[in-house]
């Protein structure tokens, strides 16, 4: 069964959060604070939306969402939690209700990007791997492969997928485990 | 099914002495297991191959990691600021907006109230106005019947008939008055 993520976050985060304090700032009138909290997540919430929809331009448009929907929900932001938690959980139900709306207008969209040097046939070759991950992550709910790409690309931890998902640690980790299992097995076939 | 490496199942039994999904994430992120997971899969070419080709998968998942294009930072946030600008103004319009419909409706009722008011007065004026003098009514219309006037001022419409009398009738009608108030005289 499906389940939104929009558990509650209850850790509790010692004054010295430096986000925390960002928004104090900003609560206290400082514009410039929201352009500084921009600037410290922007490159992270774009990754992620990046991953829901695989090319450039939409990604920027859901990050932008995600920034301005942060904005005009920041009074309603519990400080008792992690900014970078909020805006990721911000982040990824927005994606998540992005990609079942246009789930039928996806293509397959290949933006290759990758550094220059190795030789032409090399750099084919890891493209063509790249993609054929792509292609095979892809298939993936886009639940698990949002908790996949969290942990191996955006290097968050088992404990704040979890907080950003509202379930267990263990739930997490079996959830990675079974999305590289079905990945191993497309690989198989 | 891996499921029952974790819910434990038909297979569980059998499966019991293999590492769990737990173990192979932990072996995945370097964690080290405790030392009867360890041997279990020093001896164990299942999962030990399992492990090997989960680990080639994380790989492969990981090295999608270079292809995400960066994009203009300034660009993107200067976008955010007026989308938030935008949004901020269209609230303020919103708001202005529905604070004036609430105005107007009562606008509207007080219009209509004084205009109820306003008539219920002129009607009551015009009813009252009629029935207590119609001929001094600043509203009495001018085709009022003769007749009517007539029993209303009887002695103007008897003086009117006088008018109207020929010389001899008016000398007859004369002597009959003067006979009368004499004989009155004497009484």
């Amino acid at each position: 069964m499906e389940r939104t993520l929009t558990a509650s976050v209850t850790m509790v985060a010692g004054n010295s959060d430096p986000d925390i304090e960002l928004v104090e700032r900003y609560f206290a009138g400082d514009t410039t604070a929201f352009d500084e909290i921009m600037i410290r997540y922007e490159r992270q919430i774009y990754r992620v939306c990046y991953r829901f929809v695989e090319n450039r331009d939409d990604a920027l448009d859901l990050a932008q969402d995600v920034f301005v929907k942060a904005f005009e929900h920041l009074p309603t932001f519990r400080r008792e939690s992690r900014l970078k938690t909020w805006l990721y959980r911000i982040a990824i139900n927005h994606c998540l209700n992005h990609v079942k709306k246009h789930a039928h207008e996806f293509v397959e969209v290949t933006e290759y990007t990758g550094s220059v040097g190795a030789s032409a046939q090399t750099q084919l070759e890891d493209q063509e791997q790249r993609e054929h991950f792509r292609r095979l992550v892809k298939q993936l709910p886009p639940k698990q492969k949002a908790i996949l790409e969290l942990r191996i690309n955006e290097q968050l931890s088992y404990e704040e997928i979890a907080r950003i998902s509202g379930r267990s640690v263990s739930t997490i980790k079996a959830s990675v485990f079974f999305a590289l299992e079905k990945i191993r097995k497309l690989v198989k076939k | 099914m891996y499921r029952n490496d974790l819910d434990g199942g038909p297979d569980a039994k059998k499966m019991l002495s293999h590492l769990k999904a737990k173990d192979f994430v932990n072996l995945m992120e370097g964690i080290e297991l405790p030392a009867k997971r360890r041997a279990h899969l020093d001896t164990c070419d299942e999962c030990r191959s399992r492990w090997h080709a989960l680990e080639s998968v994380h790989a492969g998942v990981s090295s999608m990691d270079d292809d995400i294009p960066e994009p203009d930072w300034v660009q993107f946030r200067s976008n955010v600021r007026d989308r938030v600008l935008s949004r901020t103004i269209q609230r303020e319009t919103a708001v202005r907006r529905w604070t004036g419909w609430a105005i107007r409706p009562a606008v509207a009722w007080v219009l209509s109230l004084l205009l109820v008011v306003g008539l219920t007065t002129v009607a009551v004026m015009w009813h009252s106005g009629k029935s207590s003098s119609p001929a001094t009514s600043f509203l009495s219309p001018v085709s009022e019947p003769a007749a009517e006037a007539i029993e209303a001022v009887p002695e103007k419409a008897l003086f009117d008939d006088l008018v109207q009398l020929g010389d001899e009738e008016q000398e007859q009608l004369r002597q009959i008055l003067e006979s009368s108030q004499k004989g009155s005289r004497y009484q």
